[in-house]
């Protein structure tokens, strides 16, 4: 129907692979960068706090350095490249409602990590302040389906599809995990249930699927 | 048929390109609605740019 384009050929990745990629290497590079930028600094604090580094105190501060400088080159040399191709209109306007959700969901995430009195759980169960409590939830009951709603007018038929067979999947997971975490609870294999860890492992489950179906 | 990338393709069916290369792959069905439109762009019957062939 069409000439080739870079992912027709077999030996080019799929726009899967390219964003897996994308994915590991930013999160993967980023988190080793701040990991030895950490090292540095508490390595420098300690030298200062001897009394100044010396010879060997800034040898190894190069090479921490180096290492630095390594971990960035290699992320710039492995970053999967592609060319900038034209967008519809239609897939132009749901990444726009997609960058609008982030925009909402990190700050929010964020906040709420902030002001979690320090449990150090995911989806913690404790007590949260009335402020927080009700922008949540209005983000959540507003905000939330209102993107959501708006995201789905955009996308195409095939995007609408890994979404339903997402959701589909997600939907039978949720109802077979609930009934057994309940008797296993009951029977005192499983701690009490813990309905946002379902949640999120629904939801996860969901965005595997739609990924898996619209990229490869 | 014509000489467009899948992504022009894609920019003129108001689609995504994965939706393109998904329908050429045979890992998507089109709706009849798309089937239309991608018969009319290309000026052929559709049973001339699909079959029913699994």
């Amino acid at each position: 129907m069409t000439k080739p384009d870079s992912d027709d050929f077999a030996m080019e990745p799929s726009d899967g692979a390219v964003l897996l990629k994308r994915a590991g290497l930013g999160i993967g590079g980023g988190i080793a960068l701040i990991f030895i930028a950490g090292m540095i600094a508490g390595y420098t604090s300690g030298a200062l706090e001897r009394g100044g580094p010396d010879l060997v105190d800034g040898a190894i501060l190069a090479g921490m350095v180096l290492l630095a400088a390594l971990v960035a080159f290699g992320i710039w040399r492995f970053w999967p490249q592609t060319v900038e191709e034209p967008v519809a209109p239609r897939v132009r306007s749901a990444r726009r409602l997609f960058a609008v959700a982030i925009a909402i969901g990190l700050p929010l995430g964020f906040l709420l990590g902030v002001t979690d009195e320090g449990t150090g759980v995911l989806l913690s169960n404790a007590p949260v302040s009335a402020g927080i409590a009700a922008t949540a939830i209005v983000l959540w009951l507003i905000a939330g389906p209102l993107i959501t709603w708006l995201w789905w007018q955009k996308i195409d038929e095939h995007e609408a599809g890994a979404y339903r067979e997402g959701a589909l999947v997600a939907a039978h997971a949720y109802i077979f995990v609930t009934p057994i975490w309940w008797m296993a609870s009951r029977a005192g294999w499983l701690p009490p249930q813990e309905p946002m860890l379902v949640l999120l492992a629904v939801t996860v489950l969901w965005s595997v699927v739609w990924f898996v179906r619209r990229y490869f | 048929m014509r000489d467009w990338s899948q992504a022009e393709l894609a920019g003129r069916l108001d689609v995504s390109r994965q939706a393109v290369n998904a329908i050429e792959t045979g890992k998507h069905d089109p709706s009849l609605p798309l089937a239309f439109r991608i018969a009319r762009l290309f000026e052929m019957p559709i049973e001339e740019i699909f079959d029913d062939e699994a």
